[in-house]
């Protein structure tokens, strides 16, 4: 999968986890200057992707992730 | 005949005959004098890491050392004044968290209770052999839910009990300022909510897990009114500041039994969460802009940046604890005016006994 492939099938997630429009997510946005997620909500994302992509993201590494373009970078070279 | 009396709150193994969680209160109000008292009546007495070590003579050389060894100290002395049920209160925002978790387990605390902030990872510190009970402090149906799930999907561990902290506590509000008087998140809308959203956790793992109320509790009858709709029990942390037993001086307790309504105050803390207090003279002066920032020797909280803050926090309310404050001020949980006279730990809960029994006819 490319990241643009990733990037639509993870936009739902985010809109959900965050109440907010899918048209609002890009590649650039940051998590919590753009979409206004808090810790919890970060934290909600990050589980709703790891069961999607079977994957585990250490807490260290999902400090990280600060960007939708991160994460879905993390997604490309993590997931089973 | 009906028994009116207290219903026991079970976490776990342990079982409080008295349903009161006395709520940690950091920087030297809730140690060894108010939680030992507190268990040997029955209900769960709480010691407060935040800032512990401050009368350490080497506090500001080794301040890491100087809290770890105040706390085994704290919690040995009060293991050894009561027999009752004892926990630590850790905030997640305190830069040693895991030092403080992994000392209190290790001294074979009872059970940690840790708030302000995601305690994502606290069952990892437990070993096999630990009895310790791990209870979150959390504020919200969706933190108790990603908070409950985390721990049972990674760690396989269900959180002992959680403990759900309405806006109008004392301290630390795990709030937006524009929510904390917004009717749609107050205590007794919240409560139904978190229950909720716990009671499908419980089924899906096949675990009980006690939710216990707290912010703004004052009297028997509210004690009846959150275990009626469904809380297994209630924390209270303001109430216990003026009783005999209380750590903290004099001049704090009076500080309590002065305050009148107008009095209370929302600031915005440096740990960077709003919380309550009573207004005074240097709150006042923070609040015009006379504070400026200082130098910080050991960056105590996380999320506290030195360089923008006006203030010290550790500092304010460690000068707060000894009477001090004309350099700092006292937290205090919204219900603080409506007290007016100091009493023993003992006679403080005969009276909630007494108006939890009246509520209940
Ligand atoms: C003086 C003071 C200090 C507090 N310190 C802490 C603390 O260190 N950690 C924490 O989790 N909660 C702290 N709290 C919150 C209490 O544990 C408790 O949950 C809350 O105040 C309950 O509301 P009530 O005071 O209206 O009963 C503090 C509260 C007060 C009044």
């Amino acid at each position: 999968m490319n990241e643009q492939e990733i990037l639509e099938k993870v936009k739902p997630v985010i809109a959900d986890k965050l109440g907010i429009g899918e048209d609002e997510i890009t590649m650039e946005s940051h998590f919590i200057n753009d979409l206004g997620a808090d810790s919890l909500g970060l934290v909600d994302i990050t589980m709703a992707l790891e069961e999607e992509y079977s994957m585990e993201i250490p807490d260290e590494e999902a400090s990280k992730l600060v960007t939708v373009g991160a994460m879905i970078e993390y997604i490309k070279n993590n997931a089973k | 005949m009906k028994n009116l009396d207290f219903p026991s709150l079970r976490i776990g193994d342990l079982v409080a005959p008295v349903p009161i969680i006395q709520g940690g209160m950091g920087i030297g109000i809730s140690l060894s004098g108010l939680s030992s008292a507190v268990a040997s009546q029955g209900g769960i007495g709480v010691i407060a890491a935040a800032g512990i070590g401050m009368c350490e003579t080497d506090f500001f050389k080794n301040y890491l050392q100087a809290n770890i060894r105040a706390l085994r100290n704290e919690i040995r002395k009060t293991q050894s004044l009561t027999k009752g049920i004892l926990g630590v209160n850790i905030m997640v925002a305190l830069s040693n968290f895991s030092d403080y978790v992994t000392a209190s387990i290790q001294e074979g605390i009872d059970i940690i209770f840790a708030g302000a902030g995601l305690p994502l990872n606290l069952p990892t510190y437990l070993s096999k052999n630990s009895k310790t009970k791990l209870v979150p402090i959390i504020s919200s149906a969706r933190a108790a839910h990603v908070l409950i799930t985390r721990w049972q999907e990674r760690y396989h561990y269900t959180a002992d009990a959680i403990v759900l902290e309405g806006p109008q506590a004392g301290g630390h509000l795990g709030f937006k300022i524009d929510q904390i008087n917004n009717p749609s998140y107050q205590l007794d809308q919240l409560l139904p909510e978190v229950l909720k959203a716990v009671s499908l956790l419980e089924s899906k793992y096949n675990k009980k897990i006690p939710v216990i109320a707290a912010g703004g509790i004052y009297n028997g009858k509210d004690i009846k009114k959150y275990l009626s709709m469904g809380a297994s029990g209630v924390q209270m942390a303001t109430r216990f500041v003026a009783t005999e037993e209380c750590d903290a001086s004099n001049d704090f307790k009076q500080a309590y039994l002065m305050a009148e309504k107008k009095d209370v105050v929302i600031i915005k803390s440096p740990v960077g969460l709003p919380g309550r207090a009573i207004q005074n003279k240097f709150l006042f002066d923070v609040s015009e802009g006379q504070k400026k920032p200082f130098s910080c020797p050991y960056h105590c909280i996380s999320t506290c940046d030195p360089n923008t803050t006006p203030y010290c926090i550790a500092s304010a309310l460690t000068h707060a604890k000894k009477g001090q404050f004309k350099h700092g001020f006292a937290f205090a949980g919204s219900n603080v005016w409506r007290i007016n006279q100091m009493v023993s730990v003992d006679e403080l809960i005969k009276t909630l006994r007494k108006e939890f029994e009246d509520a209940s006819h």
